[in-house]
């Protein structure tokens, strides 16, 4: 008899990991609280993925067609898990979708619930939503993705551009700590995309730390040295109004050591990750654990970092933490595999 | 080349390091030059015994930091990264740009008094706004840090402070402190500060546009004295105030005028 496996989330790791499992021939049960699949990439509409700026649609598109094409998988949109309990060395849960509620007995579970955009009008200092000008990274994802580089305000060319690194991100007011790992690399790539498309406009990146690391270094030597964009050491602390419709940035020139005040016609805000409520939810009702980050827990992150502390279920994705979507896709695959076994052994 | 002569010869004295070609990159501390100096009966005085002090720093001295890291208002040193947002969001950085907390703490983390006693005429100058304290994404809390470098400063360089900015008020101050704390419950540094302006007779520099006054126009223009007006005092202050009042007097600190 065939096994029984729960995927919860139906972004790049939850994809995967169905896809990967249903080759296997297990039942696969893909629950997804949207009315889509492809998660966050698909839900801000995200254009082009770093490192090769490949469109994000080869990506997404591709995971999306090969969950909906495979018989294995049976999909649940607009659902969610409304109970949850162990059974034996099984789990049985009850899935509620548009087409009514449904108890399913499974061998083991994958939660693969993603993360959430960090709201940068969490933190005041930026005046996001304040000035139609300052805008963060999700943004300029979706308004790129639809073919809009212009400035909100007024739909002109932007003179000069200001991408703010690390926003809800390394900031004990925040209460974020943790690095968000990817917002460095979409910033340059998104200063790279923002260069081809209007030369004439001057990109300048603030940062405290250029975290573009591996292979995505090459991102960030492009931008300097095809693209000139420029780089500015030091944290921006404050966002205000400024002259013939523009916004000032306030921060400190760390290397020059001083105060800049500086017009922008439009901010890019690089906000990070977060858990979301969604995390809090999971470990609630499926009884494991949350990090100290608002993250999953995972048992042992470096020896067993796809395990939950409880047996049987397995975490993929961003819901353990930051991470690119190239990594979330390898960690499908590898919760699909320990979560395999574990379903093998026991059923 | 000056005038004056030297006694043991006719040569000509210059000015100290007055020969060195590009004599302005080279700080004046870090000329050591003897007027006068005559070695193993060889007169090599003047330029003849010129001696630069090198310009590389061959130290970090943590003694420094240790000892930071000792007192309440420095204990948090270790967690500075240097990402300006303190200097960012500071009221005096604009009106003195040589007021940088951010590169004072640096210099704090370095222990390079060298470069900080260049620094003592402006490093006291913070007004206790605690905007910076709000936007460090550490909590260093840079306000007490702040306090923590003038304290640092009169210890290590008592001499350039009387000399230069005749900081000889411990007694004022602390009257004015006291006679804050008491009656508000707060400290208001920006108080303290134009009070003891005040009473060194530096009326000029205090109602002087780029100064004082400009940072307190732009205190109010931008509602940041409203706000510190707003605080209030704490809660339940009375208890505490006779409590504190109690205390002083007990330890004979607070001076019976002071009621
Ligand atoms: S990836 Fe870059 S921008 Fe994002 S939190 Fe880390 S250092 Fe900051
Ligand atoms: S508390 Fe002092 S150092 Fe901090 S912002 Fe205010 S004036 Fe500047
Ligand atoms: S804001 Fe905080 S961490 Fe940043 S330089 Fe200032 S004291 Fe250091």
């Amino acid at each position: 008899m065939a096994e029984n496996i729960l995927v919860i989330g139906g972004g790049p790791a939850g994809l995967h990991a169905a896809i990967e499992l249903a080759e296997l021939g297990v039942n696969v049960s893909l629950v997804e609280r949207d009315t889509f699949f492809g998660g966050n990439p698909k839900k801000f509409k995200y254009k082009y993925l770093f490192p090769d700026l490949q469109p994000a649609e080869n990506v997404i598109g591709e995971l999306i067609k090969g969950a909906e094409s495979n018989n294995n998988i049976k999909k649940y949109l607009s659902a969610n898990i409304e109970s949850f309990k162990e059974d034996g060395k099984k789990f049985s849960a009850v899935i509620k979708s548009s087409t009514g509620s449904e108890t399913k007995t499974f061998d083991s579970v994958i939660v693969a619930t993603g993360f959430e955009h960090f709201d940068p009008a969490k933190d005041s200092k930026y005046s996001y939503q304040l000035f139609d000008d300052v805008i963060d990274i999700k943004d300029l994802e979706r308004m790129m993705g639809e073919g809009n580089f212009t400035r909100p305000s007024n739909g002109k060319p932007p003179k000069n551009v200001a991408i703010i690194l690390c926003v809800g991100s390394r900031d004990r007011h925040v209460g974020n700590q943790y690095c968000s790992r990817v917002c460095c690399t979409v910033s340059v790539k998104q200063a790279i995309e923002l260069k081809e498309h209007f030369p004439e406009t001057e990109v300048y990146i603030f940062y405290m730390d250029i975290r573009t690391y591996g292979f995505y270094e090459d991102l960030y030597w492009k931008a300097m040295e095809e693209h000139d964009v420029q780089i500015v050491k030091g944290r921006v602390a404050e966002i205000t109004s400024g002259p013939d419709n523009t916004v000032i940035c306030k921060g400190e020139d760390t290397l020059l050591r001083g105060p800049f005040e500086i017009p922008f016609d439009m901010v890019v805000l690089a906000s990070g990750m977060e858990g979301g409520p969604q995390s809090p939810e999971m470990a609630d009702k499926l009884g494991i654990e949350l990090d100290e980050h608002g993250f999953l827990k995972q048992a042992n992150v470096t020896l067993s970092p796809f395990k939950s502390n409880k047996d049987g279920i397995f975490l993929a994705g961003a819901c353990t933490g930051p991470k690119a979507i190239a990594d979330a896709i390898v960690e499908g695959g590898a919760a699909a595999m320990d979560a395999y076994i574990y379903a093998k052994k026991n059923s | 080349m000056a005038k004056e002569h030297n006694k043991n010869s006719e040569r000509p004295v210059a000015e100290k390091g007055e020969h060195i070609i590009a004599r302005h990159l080279i700080d004046d501390d870090a000329i050591k030059e003897e007027k006068n100096l005559v070695i193993d009966g060889v007169d090599v005085s003047g330029r003849w015994n010129t001696f630069i002090e090198t310009r590389v720093d061959s130290e970090f001295d943590r003694s420094f930091f240790d000892e930071i890291q000792k007192t309440v208002v420095g204990s948090r040193i270790n967690r500075c990264w240097q990402c300006g947002m303190c200097t960012a969001s500071c009221t005096v950085t604009p009106l003195y740009r040589r007021f940088n907390p951010r590169a004072f703490i640096y210099m704090m983390q370095l222990g390079n008094l060298k470069l900080l006693k260049k620094y003592t005429d402006v490093a006291w100058r913070c007004v206790g706004c605690y905007k910076c304290s709000q936007r460090c994404p550490k909590q260093v809390n840079p306000a007490e840090m702040m306090e923590a470098l003038a304290l640092l400063i009169k210890k290590y360089f008592p001499e350039e402070i009387k000399s230069k900015h005749q900081l000889t008020i411990d007694e004022e101050v602390k009257v004015i402190y006291e006679g804050m704390i008491l009656g508000h419950g707060r400290l208001d540094l920006a108080n303290l500060h134009t009070s003891a302006m005040r009473k060194m007779g530096k009326t000029t520099e205090l109602m002087s546009d780029k100064d004082e006054r400009g940072a307190i126009f732009k205190m109010m223009k931008d509602g940041r004295a409203l706000s510190v007006l707003r605080l209030g005092k704490p809660h339940k202050w009375h208890k505490s105030k006779d409590a504190i009042d109690n205390y002083l007097r007990h330890t004979g600190t607070l001076e019976q005028e002071n009621n």
